[in-house]
Formats: structure tokens, sequence, C-alpha cells
């Protein structure tokens, strides 16, 4: 039977180490069907979500409702088992509790090429839950199926539009077609993260929530993604690693096509315990993260605030090829304590040069400061804001733009975010721009969301959001 | 000289039912990987260590050999600057009379009798094994503070030359061991290359639960492990 499989499939996960097959996974992005096991007609269930989720994302694919209790779920055929589909499965995702799981997980396992098992109830609820999830594991060794989670919310793909993120649509906006994609352990950080990038207009390609990790873990989705042609960075939230070297190895390759960043929560835990060296008292788990990180060229976000800023900055820009910032401003004091931050942290804001000076003091009106911050003051208009951000980041003196947008000044129309905006893209370095205030520019700011700037409400974010930019440098080629 | 001897040096020690290198052992781990320690000999009494002396030369250091004493110093059992046979001899039978009361029952090998290092800038170097990522080297300054000050630098083993020297360059306190108020500059490729030999050892000696060089002292021409201690699995 195994041996059956395996020449069905040859990448088949007949180990743990032969399990981090890339192309072990690629169906999950590109499924032509989706059973949904425990599908329900009732609103709110997890299962309804997700079947409500997949018809209005336009999956593509087929959608089979399993469940022996209800001939129709949601105006579709519902099967009494997976057995009872006529076809063979891609994916099939078990929203069933956690006791009946490995039983449906067997019974599914000949006909399915992957599970996506969303309940809780596993490795995370003590003892019981445990040993559930070894039998799941045991599933996996024995069958050629892989699995994602359990305890997870699965895939947002905006690519092939499958969606098991069982949260209904009103309360957690799903993100258009973009370049960034994010895998996380923990599927509410993942879903927090997702919603804010959709409101602020920010795309997505793909979301994976892998929860526990019984068979795929963030090393199979590094390796998937290093070589998917729809990912231009990757987000990676991380509690915990299982392989150090595989994911070191997993990471690099990756982050030699690609800019990876990456958080690692629970840093504070109990160092080497009982360590006899100073060495050892100092060092604790997580700098062998940071260390990690470093070794893989891994840019190593600071909490939930920065991954989503990392999240913003990747997912509408690309690299900057160095560290020296040229900021732009119509608020004196904004621009100086965005300078500061800016130096705090590791970016340069080094002054124009004299011919660059002579040149915008001979352009604009005598009271604009031409310096770093370039400060246009009240009178600043879209035109002048295009000015200044073309002669300066167009020199070879700057990497990477800030633009302080501070709405107060009459003279900014709605034709300034468009103004920034092709400037940005005739000159081809990043532009990030920087827009605390109010309710009128709250709305504004929208503007520049619709064109594709990244907008950070404080100094501090854009600050971040720049730095972490520079810091993927020269790993990888623009494409 | 090379891994077998280190392993040698281990395997001794964990069949006699010990977790912590002594201080010759630790420092007999670091020769075999080519690491510059003082020259020293291990004496068991008050004669061996005037014989040990004369042939070394003074000053000498004199310090305690025991598997039970990680801290030498603070149990009294290091004495510095000793310019002759009979401050020898007097410091030797004074330590013992400090270890009795300080360590009653620790189990005394014997006296490391060594040659006074030169003067220069003292960094730290150490590895601990790390349960996921293996063997994580730290570089520091700072010296006995180094808990306190924390100006630290990691890498994960194996390391390449670059990742040497960046770990070298990241601490604040660099400029140390660039000529700092007039100090001369010192010898960062010798720094670069012992920081890599630890981490080969700690690579291929998997017994190795914790190994650090401290202080290691930087010279314009080379690095030198003053003190050094392991702690085993």
């Amino acid at each position: 039977m195994l041996v059956d499989r395996q020449d069905i499939n040859p990448f088949h996960p007949c180990s743990k180490k032969s399990s981090m097959n890339v192309k072990g996974l690629d169906f999950f992005f590109n499924p032509a069907s989706v059973a949904i096991v425990g599908a329900s007609p009732a609103q709110g269930k997890i299962s309804n979500i997700i079947i409500q989720s997949l018809k209005a994302s336009g999956f593509p694919g087929a959608i089979y409702p399993v469940n022996p209790k209800y001939p129709v779920v949601e105006g579709m055929e519902c099967y009494p088992s997976i057995a009872a589909i006529n076809e063979d499965i891609d994916i099939a995702v078990f929203a069933v509790p956690a006791a009946s799981t490995p039983d449906a997980l067997k019974h599914a396992g000949s006909r399915v090429k992957g599970a996506i098992i969303v309940g809780g109830g596993f490795s995370e609820m003590g003892q019981e839950g445990g040993r559930l999830q070894e039998e799941i594991k045991a599933i996996v060794r024995e069958r050629s199926i892989r699995v994602i989670g359990p305890n997870c919310m699965g895939i947002y793909d905006a690519v092939s539009r499958l969606d098991t993120f069982f949260l209904p649509l009103e309360r957690i906006k799903r993100p258009a077609k973009g370049v960034l994609s994010i895998i996380s352990q923990s599927g509410s950080f993942a879903v927090t993260a997702m919603d804010e990038l959709a409101t602020e207009g920010i795309g997505i390609a793909r979301v994976v929530s892998y929860g526990n990790k019984a068979d795929v873990n963030e090393t199979d989705c590094l390796r998937f993604l290093a070589g998917d042609g729809q990912t231009g960075a990757v987000a990676i939230y991380i509690e915990s690693i299982d392989n150090g070297a595989g994911f070191i190895e997993a990471a690099r390759e990756c982050a030699l096509k690609k800019p990876v960043i990456a958080l690692k929560v629970g840093r504070y835990g109990a160092g080497a315990s009982a360590a006899r060296s100073h060495t050892g008292a100092i060092a604790g788990r997580y700098e062998a993260y940071r260390a990690a990180f470093r070794k893989a060229g891994v840019v190593e976000l600071d909490g939930y605030e920065d991954f989503v800023n990392g999240c913003k900055a990747f997912g509408s820009l690309r690299p900057a090829s160095g560290n020296r910032a040229v900021i732009i401003t119509d608020g004196g004091g904004i621009g100086v304590d965005l300078a500061d931050t800016c130096q705090a942290i590791g970016l340069k804001v080094p002054q124009l040069d004299g011919a660059l000076k002579r040149e915008l003091e001979s352009i604009f009106p005598p009271f604009f400061i031409a310096s770093n911050p370039v400060d246009l003051t009240g009178s600043a208009t879209d035109k002048l804001y295009a000015e200044a951000l073309e002669k300066t980041l167009s020199t070879d003196s700057f990497d990477i733009a800030i633009v302080v947008a501070l709405w107060g000044p009459p003279g900014l129309t709605d034709g300034f975010a468009a103004a920034i905006a092709s400037t940005a893209s005739s000159i081809g370095k990043p532009v990030v721009v920087c827009a605390p205030g109010g309710a009128w520019s709250r709305e504004k700011n929208r503007l520049f969301m619709k064109y594709g700037l990244p907008v950070f409400p404080t100094p501090g974010g854009a600050a971040r959001a720049a730095a972490i930019l520079s810091k993927a440098k020269g790993r990888h080629g623009q494409s | 000289m090379g891994r077998a001897d280190a392993e040698r040096i281990v395997r001794a020690r964990l069949k006699s039912g010990g977790h912590t290198l002594t201080e010759p052992e630790a420092k007999g781990l670091l020769r075999s990987y080519s690491i510059p320690v003082p020259r020293s000999r291990v004496v068991k009494d008050a004669i061996g260590a005037v014989e040990a002396a004369e042939a070394i030369g003074y000053p000498v250091v004199l310090k305690v050999v025991s598997p039970d004493i990680l801290h030498k110093t603070e149990a009294g059992g290091v004495a510095t600057g000793i310019s002759d046979s009979r401050e020898l001899k007097e410091r030797l039978s004074r330590m013992l009379l400090k270890l009795a009361d300080e360590r009653p029952t620790a189990n005394i090998e014997g006296f490391l009798v060594e040659e006074t290092a030169l003067k220069g800038v003292e960094v730290i170097a150490g590895v601990v094994r790390d349960e996921q990522f293996g063997p994580l080297v730290m570089f520091g300054t700072g010296g006995v503070a180094v808990e306190l000050m924390r100006d630290v630098s990691f890498r994960l083993a194996p390391m390449t030359k670059d990742e040497a020297l960046g770990m070298i360059c990241e601490v604040k306190g660099f400029p140390l061991l660039t000529g700092f108020r007039g100090d001369t500059p010192k010898d960062l490729d010798a720094l670069a290359e012992t920081i890599i030999r630890l981490s080969e050892i700690a690579l291929e000696i998997g017994e190795i639960k914790e190994i650090e060089i401290n202080p290691l002292i930087v010279h314009e021409n080379g690095a030198v492990a003053v003190d050094a201690r392991a702690v085993l699995r």
C-alpha cells in the first residue's frame, strides 16, 4: 500500500526528513478541489464560515461539503463521507472535534493529498490532546498525506483564492492579491496583521497558519515560498523552531531570493538554567534565535507593531540598497524628530552635498530650508514636494526617502499622493510616508494607500519601516 | 594535537564522574586546537612548584587545581605576581590554609604554576550549546563585569572569518582594541582566529556544554587564553 502511494507520488513523505520536500506542498497552494469535513448549515460554525468564505472569494476549484447528517449545505450537495465523493481531493479541511479527527483523517487518507486540521484540543491542551496529535503524526508517516495544523487557521491564499480562515468576512477583511506572504505559528496573530494590511490596502500572496505543526512547519513553508513566483517577500511569526539547522538552511535559501523578515516571541523565558560560565549566564534562548536570523540573512522584527510595519513596507516596496535616508517635510518639528528616530535605529540622515544644496536654494523660495530634513514649510505644494523628492532621492547620496505629509497647509491637494507616487516610481527607490494627524489627515492618507505607498501614523513607525527596508539590502536581485 | 587530544581530556574527566574541567584541562583543550595559552606546569606541592617556577621564570602566577572550584579567585585560589621561591612557598601555604577555610570539602588535585601574562586588552570569548541551534558563540568586553555590562555579541557556529570579525566590531568596547587613547592597535586577526577555534572545539566535541576563555588577552601580536573553564554534559 505504502509502496503504491510512493509510486504515484515520488515526493511522498515517508519520514520526517523527507517530509521537508518542497514539491510535497505545492498542491496546498493550487488546489483543484477542497472538501470540508464536518460541514454544517449552522451560521457562525467554523465549517460554515469556511464554505461561505470560499464562495465569496471566488475559489475556482470544486467545493465538497462532507457530513452524513445533511443532504445539502449552503446550497451545495453534501456528501456522507469523503469516500462517497467520486473524485480524488486535493485538500480536506477537518472541522470536527479533536477526538474524532484521527479516525476521520485515516478514513480520508487514501483519497486526499493534504489535510488542514483547524480544530484545537491537541498538544496545546495537555496529555490527552498530545496523544491525539501523536496519532495524527503516525497517520502522516504511514500514509501519503500532508497535514497543516492542528490548532491553526490554515491558508488564506489571494492567488489560489483558498480561504480556510474561519473568521467572518465582515469582521476580518481579506487582503487583495499582493506580493507578501506570511507564515505564522499563531492564527490570531496572522489574521490580525492580515486584517490591518487589508484595511490599509496592502495586498498579500499567501498566509499560512500552521499551529501545532504535526507535519508542515516553518521550514517546509519557507522552502515552498523560496521557489514561489507569486511571493516577493516573506514575513514569519515564530514561537519555536523544531529543527534549527533546517530552518537556517531554508531561511537562507529563501533570503537569497527575496526579503525575509521575522518576529520571534517568548524572548524572556529562562536562559540556560544553572549555567556555570558567564557566557551561559548571559546567553538566553533569544540570543540563539537572533544569531540564527543573522546567519540566514533574515531581518529581525521587534514585536507586533514592528511586524505590521515590516509587512506594510515589504507589501508595497522593494528593499533599499543602503541606509541613507532623505527626509522631506512641511513641518520642521516632526521632520527633526523623525531624523533623530532614524539615527537612533541605525539609519543615516546625511547632509545634502554643496552642489545639491545650492541647486535647491536656486529653485525654491528663500524661506525653504535646503538641508536634511528638507523643510518645505507651510507653503508646501504638491509640485514642490515632488520636485524636492526628485532632486534629492535621484542622486547617488540617498537610498530611501521618508516623506512627512502633514496635511494642514492648504497648498496640498488630492493630487499630492499621486505626485509623490509617480516621482517615486520614476526614481525606482523606496519612499515611505510618515503622516501623523487627525480626522482630515487620516482620510486623505487613503490616497497614499491607493497609490501603493505605505503610510505610517508615527515617526517611529516610518523610521522602523525604512530601517527594515534597508536591512534586507543586497541579498537578492530586483525580481 | 587536535581533536583526539581534546577528546581524551574530556573522556578522562567524564570517566572520573566529573562534569567540570579544571583549568589545566580546559587549557589542554585550547592548546589541542592551537589556541595559545601561557606556559605552565601542574605540580603537587611546594617543591614541585619551585621547580616549575624556575623552569618557567619569575614572576609567576599560582592557581589551585580543583574540579570543585570553578571560581578560583573568590575561593582564595589565585596568587599573582610571585617574584621568588621564598614568596612562592609562603603564598602556597597561605592558599592552602585559606582553601581549607573556604572550601573544606573541595578535592584539590594540585597547583598550576604559570608564567605571568603580558598586559593587553582583556576580552571574553565563550560558547554555550543551544539545544536547537547548536554552539552559540559569545564575544564581549568588560572582563569580570561582563555580566553587568552585557557588552557582548553572538553568532552561531560554524563561523566564517567575516562573522568572527563582525562580532568583534559589533560590541561597544570595540575601540579598546583599535588603539583607544593612545594605546597600540591589537591583533584582531588573531582574536578572530581564536574565536573560530573555540567554536570548532564546541562543534567537534559534543560533550561540551559550555566553554569559555576569560580573560582572553589580546596583544599587538597574538592573543593568549589566560583563564579558561569548560562544563560537560
